[in-house]
Formats: C-alpha cells, structure tokens, sequence
C-alpha cells in the first residue's frame, strides 16, 4: 500500500520532499496513517538541521527511512534501531530526548521530532515563557470598581460639595 | 515610652478636637488616599520588574546549551537582549521618573495654589492614571515594546504625579492649621507607606495574571480615586462657610509650638533682609517666589539632608523586592509581600518620632539620633541571612529608623518651614517650600536610583548597602547644623527660664 501523499503535519518542513508514506491501515488510499516518513528521496543532502522540527505536530516519534548516504534524523544517536533496508536506512526506535531535559519554570518537555525537543507550559501557565496564569476577572473588577466609585463619589458629593460655594 | 501626656496634647489636641468636623476628617481621608493611590501605582512599578524584565528578554540560558523551543514561547522578546541590561533599563526608568518628578514639583509648588487644588489634584490622579495603563498594559496587549515610548511615557507620568503631593499638602494645610500640626501630619504622612502596602498589595495578588494586570487594577483604581476626589473634596474650610484658619487661631500656644521648629532667633537676625524683601511684593496676597521660599532659614539644609535621605528611602522601595528575588531567590510574589514590613516599619516610625518631636518641640535632634541607628540597621541588614522571618524584622527596623525620619521630612517639616513666621500670612510659601524640599529630594533620589543600578551592576549588593550608610551619615551631616542650633536655643531658653526664676 504505497502511494504518494504526504504525511499529516510535514508540509511545514522547509521543502522538504517526502517520499512514499506507507500507510499501516487498509482501505484508507488519501490519507493514511503513517507509520514512517520515508526521506529516500529527498533531494536535500545533508537534512537542514532543524527541518524535522515538522514533526512535532503529529506524531513526533514515527519511524523514518533516509537514502544510505545520509546520518539518521537527529543523529543514530537519537534512534534505538538503525538497520539498513536495501538502498536505504531504517530508523526505528526514536528515544524519547527528554530524559534529562532540563525546561524553565511552570513548563514540562516533549518531543519534537528525532533528538529535538521544546518546552511547553504546564496546565494552569500561558503566555509568554509560561509566566501567566489564569485569567484575570474583568468583569467582576470593572462592577466591583465601577459600583464602589459611584456610590461614594454620590455619598461624598451629598455630604461635601452639594454645600460648596465655590465651584 | 513614657509620654508626659500634658505636654503635647497641649499644642496637639487643643486645635484638633476644638474644631474636628466631619468635613476634616473626610478630606483628611480623601488627601490621604489620594497620595497614597498614587504613590502605589509606583510602588507596582517596582514590584513588577522582575516580570517585566522577563517578559522584555529572550530566555536567558548558558551559551553551551542549545535554543529553547518553540521559539514563539521562548524567544521571541527582543527588547533586550539579557536580564541584566533590562535591569538597567528598569533603573534608567526610575531615574527618569524621579527627575521628571522633581522638575514637576518645583513647577507644581509654584503653580499648585493660583489653580483649582480640586481640580488639578483630580486632573493628575486621572491623567497619570491612563498614563500608567498605556505604558504598563496597552503595551503588553498590543506587543508594542518600545524603549523610547517607555521613556515618554514616564517623563509625562512623572510630571503628572508631581501635582500630587503640593495639592494634598495644600488642601491639608488649610484646613488642618497650626494647632496640632505635628500630630496631624505625621499620622497622615503614613500615605506614602499606606499606598507602597496597598500597591504592593495589588501587584502581588494579580501578578500571577501578568504584569499588565497589576498595571491595570492601580491605574484603574487611581483613576476612580481622582473621580472620587473630584466630586468629594472640599479644598478650603470657606467653601462650607467654615472660618478660614487664619490669625485668630494664632494662639500663643502655636507660637509656641512653632517657634523652635523653624530655626531661631539668631537666625531671624540673619535672615531679616528677605522678610523685608517678602514684604516689597506683599502687595499681592499670594507672596513668596520661588527664591524667597529658598532663601527662607533652613530649607536648603534640610532640602540637602532630604536628598540624601530620600535617596536612601526610595532605593529601597524600588529596589527591595528586586534585591529580595535577586539575591536570596526568593518568588518575586513573596519579595513583594516581605518588603511590606519596611513600610510597616516606616509608619510606626514617622508617627511615633513625629510624637517624641512634638514633646520635645525639637525635630532635629529627633531626626539624628534615628539615623545614627538606621546607620546601623543598614549595616545589619546588608549582613541579614537567608531567612525570611529574621529579614523581615531587621527590614522593618530600618524601615523605622529610616522611613520615619523622611517622612518628617516631606510633610511636618517642610510645613514648619512653610508656616514660618517670616512668611506669615502667605498661605503660598507653604506649597513653595514643600515643592522645593520634595523636589531636591527626589532630584537625590532620581541621582541614586542610577547609581544603585550602577553599583550593583559593578560591585555587588553588599557595596550598594555601603553607599545607603555613606547616604545616611550624609544626612546627619547636613542637620548638624540645625541640631546645634535647636541645642543652644534649649540651653539658652532654660538660661533664660532659671533667670526668670
């Protein structure tokens, strides 16, 4: 089952061509699960470091093939598995790089494509680098504010200034 | 501390209560809130700078480590390219404010009273309001960080405030007269501290949201208070058909409570040449300019020892939540709630030595022994050790010794200065004059916010401490003087008192 279309989430990759994307599930010509990203036709050699951030987005641990030429995604060392499949490699495995990554406060790692990783906020954090949390009541600040300045400027204005001379 | 209770309740409480109405106690309220708002839109300013340097950088990690990702999240805020020069920036910041400030109360003292006080208050507290909330949080909403729109924007912000404090003081001058001054003011000269509690306060509880809240909620509630105030506050005793304080109050008890606050006899041969310069230009009631008011006795010395010594007191309140999460780590929401103590510290202080100075009716000597013990408190404090508890206490002491003596400054002093004989019956001098010691101190504060962020950047905390004890001693240095007047004048007055006898 090979046909040539490309796989959920890689077109952003820098032009990157894929090759062939082999789906794992029958019955499904358009658009296939993938179960590995074939790069043994891409013309780029050596892979641009960084391009295979076009991973992240959907499954970030997907197996690959590249032309025998080329170093696995990320280095072999990114791999559990390197073997070598006719004319080109196989890479199988991916490691899970955030083992020992060290991310900012209120932000936890994950994978982002073979020996990539990046740092996402926690749950309750957003913004940038992950230094805000929840959302701040406006509403309710604006009725609390607004009501407390209108009935004391009333109160004060009926008590001080209705008896003012001077304006 | 055993307070011989006839003695000042005398000059305190005759005028106090004899005349309290509800009319006093609300404009004492609304003055007293009102500075006290402004003063904690700066105080948030300060208790938001370790968020906004982040937010103002790039992620800062070890050259050897690679690029944290996604780059959105991480990296994408250029303004400056580390912490450290954004710390510089935030000090650039300050200084700006400071001086603008400055240059705005020399302005606002002379201008503050041929205006509507009501007005103009209300005017600034708005104005400086929306100002705040387009530098702290329409930047952040529309991503525009720029510097020098920061720059302008606190150049006008620093202007703005300034006509605060000359209008408060104004408004309180003429309806709490002489009677019980020291008293009065030194209670309300808490505002200062009361609006760096409640700033600190605010940021803290809505810091978790992101900076530009903290921004918008001061700025949000300074702006209610200047429409408050706008339709609450009675400016003058005759806008009720109250009689105006004026010569029938000036009993012989407030001669006496004012005399040996304001310098001497000696001095009043010295000076007699101005009052007969300030009596060419009585043919307008509103009197005294601007070196008149300088060359009155006494307020260039204490302007000078309030430069030095608002330097010290301002230093911290910028700086201590900075120096808190810099240098212990501590989360800046838990810095900004430790530095309330040297606030706390410095109410209990002003009201308590504005007391002992109405006993004794001596400010200077009050003043100097509370700043040989901030000497020391500084230098405990620098040594303070990585506790939260033990640095709290140690803060609030020199929040005592040091927050109090220039709170006495700012307000009960520079009223004495203001209500002198030699300008009586100008009720602008008192405006003037607060200007002009308020404006030389905040010039000194402006000069060392710049330096506290250069001493830091380049010899360490410890060497900032150094320079707020070199500060300090330099203030003493500058009432000495005024000390050795006040002294003599005691011994001669007993002198004179044992001859009568």
């Amino acid at each position: 089952a090979s046909g040539r279309c490309p796989c959920p989430g890689q077109g952003v990759a820098l032009g990157l061509c894929w090759g062939r994307c082999w789906s794992g599930v029958p019955g499904t010509p358009r658009c296939p699960v993938c179960v590995r990203r074939d790069l043994t036709e891409n013309p780029l050699t050596p892979l641009p470091n960084g391009s295979f951030l076009g991973f992240t987005r959907l499954q970030p641990l997907l197996p690959s093939a590249v032309p025998l030429a080329l170093e696995c995604p990320g280095g072999s060392g990114a791999w559990d598995e390197v073997t070598t499949l006719g004319s080109s490699r196989l890479c199988q495995g991916q490691r899970n790089p955030c083992n020992a990554w060290p991310c900012p406060e209120n932000a936890a790692c994950a994978p982002a494509g073979p020996g990539l990783v990046q740092c996402l906020c926690n749950s309750p954090f957003h913004g940038y680098k992950c230094l805000r949390q929840g959302t701040f009541p406006v509403l309710l600040f604006c009725g609390i504010l607004g009501a407390v300045t209108l009935s004391l400027s009333l109160l004060l204005w009926g008590t001080q200034r209705r008896k003012a001379k001077i304006p | 501390m055993a307070l011989p209770g006839s003695l000042w309740r005398q000059p305190a409480s005759r005028g106090l209560v004899s005349h309290c109405t509800h009319h006093h106690i609300v404009v004492f309220l609304l003055t007293f809130f009102s500075y006290s708002l402004l003063h904690a839109s700066r105080k948030t300013f300060s208790n938001v700078k370790v968020s906004i340097s982040s937010q103002w950088t790039p992620s800062c990690l070890n050259s050897t480590a690679p690029e944290l990702r996604p780059y959105e999240l991480w990296n994408s805020s250029h303004l400056f390219p580390n912490a450290e020069e954004a710390t510089l920036f935030l000090g650039t910041l300050d200084t700006i404010f400071l001086f603008s400030y400055a240059m705005g109360l020399f302005v606002s003292g002379i201008v503050g009273d041929r205006l509507n006080l009501r007005w103009v208050l209300s005017f600034g507290m708005c104005s400086s309001a929306l100002v705040v909330f387009f530098f702290g949080t329409l930047t952040e909403w529309l991503h525009f960080y720029n510097k020098w729109f920061y720059c302008c924007l606190w150049v006008v912000n620093g202007l703005l405030q300034s006509t605060g404090w000359p209008c408060v003081v104004a408004v309180m001058g003429n309806w709490f007269g002489k009677a019980g001054r020291g008293f009065v003011f030194g209670l309300w000269s808490a505002c200062a501290s009361v609006g760096n509690i409640l700033g600190a306060f605010l940021a803290s509880c809505v810091l978790k949201y992101g900076y530009e809240y903290a921004f918008l909620v001061t700025a949000s509630v300074q702006f209610a208070g200047g429409v408050i105030v706008f339709f609450g506050l009675l400016t003058s005793p005759k806008e009720v058909g109250l009689p105006e304080l004026g010569a029938d109050e000036d009993g012989s008890v407030e001669e006496d409570a004012n005399r040996p606050l304001m310098g001497n006899d000696d001095a009043d041969d010295d000076d007699r040449n101005y009052s007969i310069q300030a009596t060419d230009t009585d043919d307008q009631p509103k009197a005294i300019g601007f070196f008149q008011a300088c060359c009155l006795p006494g307020v260039v010395l204490y302007s000078l020892a309030y430069a030095c010594l608002k330097l010290v007191n301002y230093s911290f309140f910028f700086w201590l939540p900075f120096y808190l999460s810099n240098n212990f780590g501590w989360k800046e929401a838990e810095a900004d709630q430790l530095s309330i103590w040297y606030d706390v510290g410095g109410i209990i202080g002003g009201t308590i030595q504005g007391l002992i100075s109405d006993v004794l009716q001596k400010r200077a000597p009050v003043l100097a022994i509370s700043l040989l013990f901030a000497v020391g408190s500084l230098f405990g404090y620098s040594r303070s050790p990585n506790s939260k508890p033990i640095n709290a206490v140690i803060m609030a002491i020199t929040g005592f010794f040091i927050g109090g003596p220039s709170n006495m400054i700012s307000s009960a002093i520079s009223a004495d200065l203001g209500r002198q004989d030699l300008v009586k019956g100008s009720s602008e001098a008192l405006a003037t004059v607060t200007g002009i010691v308020d404006g030389t101190g905040s010039i000194g504060a402006a000069v060392g916010q710049y330096l506290v962020s250069l001493i830091q950047e380049n010899l360490g905390w410890m060497w900032v401490f150094y320079f707020f004890i070199l500060m300090t001693s330099s203030t003493v240095l500058f009432i000495s003087p005024l000390i050795v007047r006040e002294i003599t004048l005691l011994l001669h007055e007993r002198r004179l008192r044992m001859l009568a006898e």
